[in-house]
């Protein structure tokens, strides 16, 4: 017999039960969305997240010195980092929470301690006036850049460069104003004030630099300022345990792996439910053979060999689940390009997942439908006969 | 050389612990383009017998040989084939596939032969032709009556050009007008030089066949001994009767 006319005799027969046939594909159904959804979900999030890293430049690298009690940094370490190898700026940072005074207006800001450069390597941009210089620091000038929020806040207009605000009872006067950042990628420069990094250090009365901050003299040259760092801190510390450098880079990779294992963990748990919508096939098809068996008696008896008996509930089976697989990524589809955009869902759709599930569902058609399929074949035609 | 040839054929069947015979050494032959009848009461063994030659079941010892081809030592797959070219049956029951049209159920046969579709269509149209069912193609088997079933399952029979027909009581289920009329198609293939092999337990259809072969407790026997063991049958059923209804 010809497969054509074996897969015309599998839609004949599912057409003429469609009930049956429906409820035996809506567990197929809800599995092959649920994968296809999830891992869209999952893969929408890591599009996401990478995004929003991105964002943030990835010309970033974070050096923390984990080991503060055995080992001081002092900021002309720092100052000999910069130039060195692939190593372009450097710039401490340490932050304080503290009351920040314009006349009768107070407003609670993150006050930054840094050094020149640290808006370059943050990729902060100064709408009015300028940065911190290194003349700033060294000569610990009573000078602040605030974000827009605070400069709202406390004068309620933002041409404040030149205006006198007190930060922890010391007046310092504005010479600089950043760029409005919004707040839709994490923390913002908006509600912050950056001050010499040296006057920080009296002012919060912490010595110590935890972190700072560097960038490359190029996106590409990052792994290679990232081993100058690395040797750097090797020779201050000693201890491979005692520092952390990290990229933007690196955090991104990791990110995105955390976030692909989430999704491949959900896609997992769908797989489940694809798993029983396949037992769900077998059994019905194990009804059907024994509602058949004098269908399948008729059929040996006029010549159908037992691999034409095999194929057709094989067949059948595969018909059913590919069936349900296609409906499953169809629904997939729609909730991916119409429901998720209204519910504020990321979800990305990929080819590849969906071509995977409907593979997934063939084999499952084949591996739940065989056992039916080889009941019905090797039942003998005299005993299919006579059944009733 | 005889279109069948059955030597020696037995089936032995477990009961508990006692072995019955549904068939004992039975020899018997049918040659080409003849048409005979197998009769027996129910029980007789004759089902086992249809089964046997129609290659549905295997006899437990003994020679078949089917059109010069020795069937008993033959593989299930080998069998299939066999049965799809060289036999057509027609049941008691019709056994139509009831979600097929008529032209569907006839088709069948010729789709396991892997017969291209516009010959099927053919060959299809032909056959209906001959029992006379042209206006029916497109109808279910519920849609059918009785009689016209049972032709639709003749031409089913008939599509693949069989050696043999084999007929196990094709007229049992139905009213005797549409019996007659299936008879009248078996003659009219008779005539055509088709080979009729009809099983029934019902005399007066078998006395049509050209021969009469009757079977009983697993032994083909001649018909008059079977004549006589049925009038002997009969006798004692109805003193069996009259002794129920002095007993009541």
């Amino acid at each position: 017999m010809k497969l054509w006319q074996a897969i015309k005799m599998a839609f004949k027969a599912i057409a003429s039960n469609k009930m049956r046939a429906f409820l035996t594909m809506l567990g197929i159904i809800i599995g092959v969305l649920s994968v296809t959804v999830l891992i869209a979900i999952g893969q929408g999030s890591t599009v996401q997240i990478t995004e929003r890293i991105t964002a943030l430049g990835t010309n970033i690298i974070t050096v923390q010195n984990r080991a503060v009690r055995q080992v001081r940094l002092e900021l002309k370490d720092l100052e000999s980092l910069r130039g060195k190898g692939a190593v372009n700026c450097v710039a401490p940072l340490i932050t304080s929470s503290m009351t920040l005074k314009a006349g009768t207006n107070t407003y609670t800001a993150q006050v930054q301690g840094t050094t020149e450069g640290y808006d370059i390597i943050r990729g902060y941009g100064i709408q009015r006036g300028r940065f911190i210089t290194a003349s700033d620091v060294h000569g610990r000038s009573y000078v602040c850049v605030v974000g827009v929020t605070v400069a709202d806040e406390l004068f309620g207009q933002r041409n404040v460069v030149g205006e006198k605000i007190r930060i922890n009872g010391m007046q310092y006067s504005i010479v600089g104003l950043f760029e409005e950042m919004g707040t839709d990628v994490g923390a913002s420069q908006d509600e912050c004030v950056a001050i010499p990094f040296t006057n920080a250090q009296r002012s919060f009365r912490n010595t110590a630099i935890t972190t700072f901050y560097a960038n490359a003299y190029g996106e590409e040259y990052v792994d290679q300022a990232v081993k100058t760092l690395e040797a750097f801190m090797l020779d201050k510390t000693g201890n491979e345990e005692y520092y952390a450098v990290t990229s933007q880079t690196q955090l991104l990779e990791s990110m995105a792996e955390v976030s692909n294992t989430l999704s491949l963990m959900l896609g997992g748990i769908a797989a489940i439910s694809l798993l029983v919508g396949g037992i769900g096939i077998m059994n019905i098809m194990l009804v059907s053979v024994s509602e058949r068996t004098r269908e399948i008696g008729i059929r040996k008896a006029i010549g159908a060999r037992r691999t034409d008996i095999m194929m057709q509930f094989i067949i059948e089976a595969i018909v059913l689940s590919v069936f349900g697989g296609l409906v499953g990524i169809l629904l997939a589809w729609f909730s991916c390009t119409t429901i998720a955009p209204r519910i504020g869902v990321a979800m990305v759709m990929s080819s590849q997942v969906a071509f995977l599930a409907l593979l997934f569902s063939v084999f499952i058609g084949v591996l739940f439908g065989s056992y039916p399929a080889a009941k019905a074949s090797r039942l003998l035609p005299i005993d299919a006969l006579r059944y009733e | 050389m005889s279109l069948i040839k059955l030597t020696g054929i037995t089936k032995r069947y477990r009961m508990g612990d006692e072995t019955v015979f549904a068939l004992d050494h039975v020899s018997m032959a049918v040659e080409p383009s003849e048409f005979v009848a197998i009769v027996g009461p129910s029980g007789s063994g004759k089902s086992t017998l249809m089964n046997i030659i129609g290659c549905l079941d295997a006899p437990d010892e003994g020679e078949y040989i089917l059109d010069g081809e020795n069937v008993s030592a033959l593989p299930d797959r080998e069998l299939a084939i066999l049965r799809n070219r060289k036999i057509g049956f027609v049941f008691q029951h019709f056994n139509l596939l009831g979600k097929l049209s008529a032209f569907e159920n006839v088709e069948l046969p010729l789709i396991y032969q892997g017969v291209r579709s516009a010959s099927r269509k053919e060959m299809v149209t032909e056959v209906m032709e001959k029992v006379g069912l042209t206006a029916r193609l497109k109808h279910r088997p519920n849609q059918l009556s009785g009689g016209q079933q049972q032709r639709v399952a003749i031409a089913r029979a008939l599509v693949t050009r069989p050696s043999l027909i084999l007929a196990d009581e094709p007229t049992g289920n139905l009213d005797s007008k549409s019996g007659r009329e299936v008879m009248d198609t078996f003659h009219h293939l008779h005539k055509m030089g088709n080979t009729i092999l009809l099983i029934t337990h019902n005399n007066r259809i078998a006395a049509e066949a050209q021969r009469m072969l009757s079977i009983q407790d697993g032994k083909v026997t001649c018909p008059e001994d079977y004549l006589s063991m049925e009038r002997e049958a009969e006798r004692r059923q109805t003193s069996g009767t009259d002794k129920e209804v002095r007993g009541a």
